[in-house]
């Protein structure tokens, strides 16, 4: 087993709307990241997602609000830190984000060289901007990006451009943890496939030590990760590794998630596409028990009373569901 | 548009400025009814302070009472500033023999005392002029009358000469309710003599009308221009995005005074001014209609209707217009303000309305600076027609902003 | 490569300004010719009101017959409404505007160049700084809200609302018939003949004070509110998030957020030029400051055409310069802009 670069135990946060309603986005999310793995996180819009992303930054200011549950990365408890501390000590040296929106995240009127001195410069003032313009080219080339685009305005680049170069800068301080939030969803398939080149490419080279990417399109992940993570209204319902995830599902909701996608991949002509009726719930006020007992087929009436509890299996994997395993399985058999 | 009207009232800035706009626009419809006098009645003779002013001979003719309080305190005060005070001292001190320490001019009662002792008028003053010789024989006698507690004498014109008619004690007072004749001017009186208040509250209504006239005027050009240029598209686009720009960088006021100028005199009536004012101030209004429309035009709602073979007016009518309405009552606000402001502009420079039968709020600031009002300490024939202007074009700019707050969500905080 | 790239965007920006520079020369053309043509469209006959007043008490009507003929000779009325044109633009060429009426014999371009600079030094300044400050004060208030939203805003958009020449008066009375603490008015003390001496310019900018500080206030307000709701917006921009997520200090985020909501602002220098304009001209003339306003009004008192029709011509061009300058200032120093126009290539 690696060095696990980073855990989260049972973490709360919540955010507050404009009219003042608490909203539990993410409500008790354990996990593990180990040295060189990359996690994916998978669920339906509204489940709680990028709030979790957001939450695993440590770094919280309104709408967001920190609740309870400990974020240790490699060996550092984060979560009792100041704010300030937080942001000098661990934001883009410990942890990286990367935003969904990533067209409007560069400053529009700033040169991109100019920028990633300011981001330097949080962390270390002694560099000179000759030092972080060759780190920078050094960089910018070994990930395959045009030095150029250094002394460009964010305006003048184009939607692929700018999201890589959102990542080149994400990673220049070599982040332990990279959070990464849709980052190629908004994009083109060209565009799309140079991203997640590039997000591999940063994986190899060592340039970042672990990554969770959040995503709605399963297949991505099945590409890009080595664990998938379901997420279903603020919690984890189950966690495997990505063949596992995509090819044996345990969770009815991860059944149904994986059934509503097509994975162009062998062995996946047997899998029916069916999409799951109703909607997520209200993150407001969550349902009690179970949270998707009011749209699962195989729910009993205690399903909707007691909270269920997170079940580890198989030495390595975790579902959240009052049944076992080989009861699902054998109804899904059934089921066809 | 009821819903949309409900949330307008919501919004404090819109609410502010309506309830502000509402209070002027009531005063001007109701004070000159209310007032005494019309707004072009020379009531007195000149710049004539505020207050309210009771007639002398009523005053003199009522039946006083005695009371029981020394005025003359009072009346000195207002007879002796500290400047007479020095020029006192000054004259003991130079023509009176009196040592300068031993004038205490805080101490108005021996102040008083010694001058009484020492000053004549037939000394010889050398060294002063005439007038100042003058000065002090006029500020004895205010002394002296303040401080008379005998009384005034009454008297008339008879047979023989002056006739005694009535003594007035010192200490006679009258109710000021008990004097007939009495005139209010709580703004006083301009240079002609007007009353400020009824002029000034006439000024606002007439104002407002050419306002709302060059406001419509505009309005409506711009509106039809934006309409055309942003839903025909093609040349006439072209054409009409070509004026527009031309206009609005070629400044308003420019064509304003030319056009002014050129219609001579009495042809100018406030609402010809107001018309002028509207067909300069259309392109604003005509550029933001324009990329209304441009953003309408592709809506599924629209290229419906084309397709559905709906005539232009139609589909102008019922596809773009209740979607533009609210820019549109926007800039008709916006235009009604600087209608206004153009208005006292051009009576500023001398080519507002040309009339002697109604006044604007222009046409009164044009007067304070030509009788010099300002210079002359008249601060009331200038500064309430000042503060009217500001209210009036502060409301209708808050009531802009709060109907903004209202249509674009995003710019609510 | 990095040259050739550079090339191209130099000939497209080359191409955008020569287009818009062509445009602001056919606007130039368009004022001309309302400049030529409104004074003469109009009903009523100026000639004659001109050689009415300028006979008046003279009883004998040829004499009067006689002013009539000589001003219609000297605007050159006799002639058609297109050689009219033809001459005027001609003149125009060689800076003639011709002669003014109420101070004859100078000429109207004299009086003008005297009176140019008063304006422009007057109204440039006042246009930078009220622009300055209340940019500042627009900041200020997206950072601070309340307080700053309740009290401090409302106060200026109030006197952003107050007519110039009405603040003048305001001020006129405070400062000199009630505190006497300044002039009253005039560029400069009567009994002063300008020179290059300390006491000249002591007394220019002692009565350059007051005019100033009018513009400055009247300004503040509108490039207040301006710039408060680009700052909130700009607040709310994703960079700024993203910033923060890098470990970047507020302190450094604010500049980025200043500096975004302060260059489109800049347009609103030229339109703040062109609409307030007017009223600062009056205001001059209030202030009984040398510039165009004053002179204009002599020239509408005086009922002297050419000088009016000079006066107007100048102030377009004014305008216009202005307008100009800033729309290549700004796609200069902003990205945005430059990208955009690029594009539209």
């Amino acid at each position: 087993m690696g060095k696990v670069m980073l855990e989260v135990k049972d973490l709360k946060t919540k955010y507050v709307t404009r009219f003042k309603e608490d909203v539990f986005a993410v409500d008790g999310v354990s996990l593990k990241i180990e040295e060189g793995k990359s996690l994916g996180v998978a669920g339906e819009s509204g489940c709680g997602k990028s709030t979790l992303a957001l939450s695993l930054i440590g770094y919280y200011f309104a709408p967001l609000h920190y609740i309870s549950g400990e974020i240790i990365i490699d060996g550092q408890n984060i979560s009792g830190m100041k704010p300030d501390e937080v942001r000098k000590k661990v934001l883009g040296t410990e942890v990286a984000y990367i935003p969904q929106a990533a067209m409007n995240a560069l400053n529009p009127t700033q040169k991109i060289i100019r920028f990633i001195e300011d981001v330097i410069r949080v962390h270390d003032k002694s560099l000179s901007k000759k030092d972080i313009y060759d780190m920078a080219v050094e960089r910018f080339r070994i990930l395959g990006l045009p030095p150029e685009v250094l002394e460009k305005h964010a305006v003048e680049l184009s939607g692929g451009m700018k999201q890589r170069t959102v990542i080149a800068i994400s990673t220049i301080l070599s982040p332990k943890v990279l959070i990464a939030d849709e980052p190629s969803s908004a994009l083109d398939v060209t565009s799309q496939k140079m991203v997640i080149k590039m997000m591999r490419e940063l994986m190899e080279k060592g340039f970042i030590k672990s990554m969770i990417f959040i995503t709605h399109e399963l297949p991505l992940l099945y590409n890009v990760t080595d664990d998938i993570m379901v997420m279903y209204a603020g919690q984890i319902v189950e966690r495997g590794t990505a063949k596992e995830m995509v090819f044996d599902p345990v969770h009815p909701y991860s059944k149904g998630l994986m059934g509503s996608i097509i994975v162009p991949e062998e062995g996946t002509r047997d899998v029916k596409l069916e999409a799951i009726p109703g909607t997520p719930p209200n993150l407001k006020h969550p349902p009690d028990g179970c949270r998707f007992a009011p749209r699962c087929k195989y729910a009993k009436p205690e399903c909707k009373v007691y909270d269920v509890p997170e079940k580890d299996f198989e030495e390595h994997r975790m579902y959240r569901c009052i049944y076992d395993v080989d009861y699902l399985k054998e109804a899904y058999g059934r089921n066809g | 548009m009821l819903h949309q009207l409900k949330q307008a009232f919501t919004n404090p800035k819109f609410l502010v400025g309506f309830v502000l706009f509402m209070l002027m626009l009531l005063i001007s419809l109701i004070y000159p009814l209310l007032s005494a006098f019309e707004p072009l009645d020379m009531v007195t003779t000149g710049f004539t302070a505020p207050g309210t002013y009771v007639s002398i001979a009523d005053v003199a003719n009522s039946d006083g009472i005695g009371m029981n309080v020394d005025a003359s305190a009072g009346r000195l005060a207002s007879v002796l500033k500290d400047e007479d005070r020095e020029k006192m001292k000054d004259w003991m001190v130079r023509f009176g023999g009196v040592a300068e320490g031993d004038i205490d001019l805080s101490d108005t009662e021996a102040l008083l005392e010694k001058w009484q002792a020492t000053y004549d008028p037939a000394v010889p003053q050398k060294g002063l002029r005439n007038a100042d010789k003058q000065a002090f024989v006029r500020l004895d006698k205010d002394i002296k009358a303040a401080t008379n507690s005998d009384g005034l004498i009454l008297a008339a014109k008879g047979e023989d000469g002056l006739e005694e008619v009535k003594t007035i004690a010192g200490n006679t007072y009258v109710r000021t309710g008990d004097v007939v004749s009495k005139i209010v001017m709580p703004l006083g009186a301009d240079n002609f003599g007007a009353d400020v208040m009824t002029k000034l509250t006439s000024s606002i209504a007439v104002s407002l009308r050419i306002g709302l006239l060059a406001g419509v005027i505009a309005t409506l050009i711009g509106l039809t221009i934006g309409l055309l240029s942003g839903f025909l598209g093609g040349w006439v686009d072209n054409f009409l995005t070509f004026l527009t720009n031309i206009f609005t960088v070629i400044p308003s006021f420019v064509i304003l005074i030319l056009i002014a100028n050129a219609i001579s005199g009495t042809a100018r009536s406030p609402m010809l001014v107001g018309l002028i004012i509207g067909l300069t101030a259309w392109p604003w209004t005509a550029r933001s209609v324009r990329s209304q429309v441009l953003s309408l035009r592709n809506r599924d709602h629209v290229s419906l209707s084309k397709l559905s073979g709906h005539s232009l007016p139609r589909i102008i009518l019922q596809d773009i217009l209740p979607y533009v309405a609210s820019y549109v009552v926007m800039a008709l606000i916006l235009q009604i303000s600087s209608g206004i402001l153009a208005e006292a502009q051009l009576s500023m420079l001398g080519l507002g309305p040309d009339t002697t039968t109604t006044v604007t709020l222009g046409i009164m600031m044009n007067w304070a600076q030509k009788f010099s009002a300002v210079l002359g300490g008249a601060w009331w024939a200038f500064v309430p027609v000042v503060i009217s202007v500001a209210i009036i074009t502060f409301s209708l700019n808050l009531m802009n902003t709060g109907l903004d707050q209202v249509f674009n969500p995003q710019l609510r905080d | 490569m990095k040259n050739s790239d550079e090339v191209m965007v130099l000939k497209g920006f080359i191409k955008y300004y020569g287009k818009r520079i062509i445009w602001y020369v056919i606007t130039l053309v368009v004022a001309v010719f309302l400049n030529f043509l409104l004074p003469r469209l109009m009903p009523g006959d100026p000639v004659k009101a001109l050689a009415i007043q300028a006979t008046q008490g003279v009883t004998d009507p040829s004499v009067q017959q006689k002013m009539i003929e000589q001003y219609t000779r000297e605007f050159g009325l006799d002639k058609s409404m297109p050689e009219q044109l033809v001459i005027y633009v001609g003149k125009l060429f060689q800076g003639d505007l011709g002669v003014s009426l109420g101070q004859y014999p100078r000429t109207v371009a004299d009086i003008l160049g005297s009176s140019v600079g008063w304006s422009l030094a007057l109204q440039i300044p006042a246009l930078f700084v009220g622009w300055i400050l209340g940019n500042g004060l627009g900041a200020v208030a997206a950072y601070l809200r309340k307080g700053m939203d309740t009290v401090v805003l409302p106060i200026f958009m109030f006197i952003s609302n107050i007519p110039a020449f009405g603040l003048a008066f305001i001020l006129i009375y405070l400062f000199n018939v009630k505190w006497g603490i300044a002039p009253s008015g005039g560029g400069y003390a009567f009994n002063l003949i300008p020179a290059f001496t300390p006491e000249f310019i002591g007394s220019v900018l002692q009565h350059y004070q007051m005019p100033f500080w009018t513009m400055v206030l009247i300004a503040i307000g509108g490039q207040a509110i301006g710039m408060r709701s680009m700052s909130i917006y700009e607040l709310n921009a994703d960079y700024v998030k993203y910033s923060r997520f890098l470990g970047i200090k507020d302190g450094k985020i604010i500049t980025y957020v200043f500096r975004n909501a302060m260059l489109p602002q800049i347009t609103g220098l030229a339109m703040s030029f062109g609409t307030s304009i007017g009223g600062n001209l009056v205001a001059e003339m209030v202030y009984s400051y040398p510039g165009i306003g004053s002179t204009m009004f002599k020239a509408i008192s005086t009922r002297d055409y050419p000088l009016l029709s000079g006066c107007t011509l100048m102030i377009t061009i004014m305008v216009l310069i202005a307008n100009l300058v800033v729309e290549v200032l700004y796609g200069v120093i902003d990205p945005r802009v430059k990208a955009a126009q690029m594009e539209s290539e």
